[in-house]
């Protein structure tokens, strides 16, 4: 059974025609299932863990990338308790190209074009990061001033130049160097460090810059003043200890993704 | 044709790190790694090692093989091929199974092409 829930930004009446197309669509395909939507008494942890326990079998969500992220991570952290739902699949719904930068790397269309991907029913497993307590599916960012990294305990990186540093599972950032294989498959993430070049700067070249890619199992970040941001939109204090999870997430999946 | 090789090894570089980089600690890897700025510890790879002109390594080296265009402070181990650019300054003990040395190049230290290799653990 298909359970779709719907964040509460989605209940504004902007959303209505959308989530409309998104229920004609639904019944069109024959998807249909149970609908939620959140509320300010209601939570998406609650929600998802209820739904489990019910006997769904593929959950929705319905929203923007922090939708996703929730969704993720809750689900993450639901199975690592209880390993017999580890094969649910999660499938999104990007509510309009706002707020929404990973359905394109999943290859994902928005609004109601995203159904016909839930039909298809293209499912990739995938690895998680995990920051501290908390997961994510594409990056971790953090900008290189005043930050220090430690990495598997052998090693520390100072960076000199302004620029900000990636820890990656699955790749979006653009023009990521194409020799790298850095892919959400591998069991493995990867650190990406991009700076300014002083140098370029100085001879008036624009948008040059240096880039450095490290392959790490555990990482130390430190920095007092900026947070880390995960997912383009959840953001978590430092010092943090950052891993590949050994929690993976089935996700429902597009044609065009980007991996 | 051992150029043809290299440069087709680093196009996967599995580690590399930028101008703008100072690493310090043992740093350990199995892939290719592109040194740009600066290292302070030791760096060991199963691969191959590319130290570029600017890079400024102080610390105790060994690959299987390297290319060394930038300082050097510090014993290299080369398993197989070490080739020495012109533009490389190194003080240490190198040793190597073949090796090139390029015009301008300087070499302050020991050079031996033996099996038994060099302590690389002291400096």
């Amino acid at each position: 059974m298909y359970i779709y829930i719907y964040d509460n930004f989605v209940n504004q009446k902007k959303y209505e025609s959308i989530l409309a197309k998104i229920e004609t669509r639904i019944t069109d395909l024959g998807l249909n299932g149970k609908i939620t939507r959140l509320s300010v008494m209601s939570s998406l942890a609650d929600t998802i863990k209820s739904e489990l326990k019910k006997g769904a079998k593929t959950i929705v969500v319905v929203g923007d990338d922090r939708t996703l992220n929730k969704a993720i991570s809750v689900l993450a952290d639901f199975i690592s308790d209880n390993s017999c739902f580890k094969k649910i699949p999660l499938g999104f719904i990007p509510i309009n190209k706002k707020n929404n930068t990973i359905a394109e790397y999943l290859g994902l269309s928005y609004n109601e074009s995203a159904c016909d991907m839930l039909s298809t029913r293209r499912i990739k497993t995938l690895d998680l990061g995990l920051v501290n307590d908390n997961y994510f599916l594409t990056q971790a960012n953090i900008r290189t001033k005043n930050t220090i990294i430690e990495i598997d305990s052998t090693y520390s990186i100072e960076i000199s130049e302004p620029g900000e540093i990636s820890i990656i599972n699955l790749p979006i950032i653009p023009n990521l160097p194409k020799n790298f294989n850095i892919n959400a498959q591998d069991g493995a993430l990867d650190l990406f460090i991009k700076t300014k070049s002083s140098k370029n700067i100085f001879f008036n070249k624009k948008n040059s810059s240096e880039q450095s890619v490290f392959s790490f199992k555990k990482l130390n970040i430190l920095n007092k003043y900026s947070p880390l941001v995960l997912d383009n939109t959840f953001e978590v204090k430092c010092p943090a200890i950052i891993k590949a999870s050994d929690e993976k997430i089935n996700l429902i999946v597009g044609k065009k993704r980007l991996f | 044709m051992f150029n043809k090789d290299t440069n087709e090894n680093i196009k996967e570089a599995e580690t590399v790190i930028g101008p703008s980089i100072k690493v310090k600690g043992n740093f350990h890897g199995q892939g290719n790694i592109i040194i740009e700025g600066e290292i302070e510890g030791s760096v060991k790879t199963d691969n191959y090692l590319l130290v570029g002109e600017k890079s400024i390594i102080t610390a105790n080296v060994k690959a299987k093989n390297a290319k060394i265009n930038g300082k050097v402070t510090g014993n290299i181990q080369i398993d197989e091929y070490l080739e020495i650019g012109n533009t490389a300054i190194i003080i240490g003990d190198i040793n190597a199974k073949i090796l090139s040395i390029s015009k301008g190049a300087r070499l302050n230290g020991k050079c031996s092409m033996n099996e038994q290799g060099i302590n690389i653990e002291k400096k």
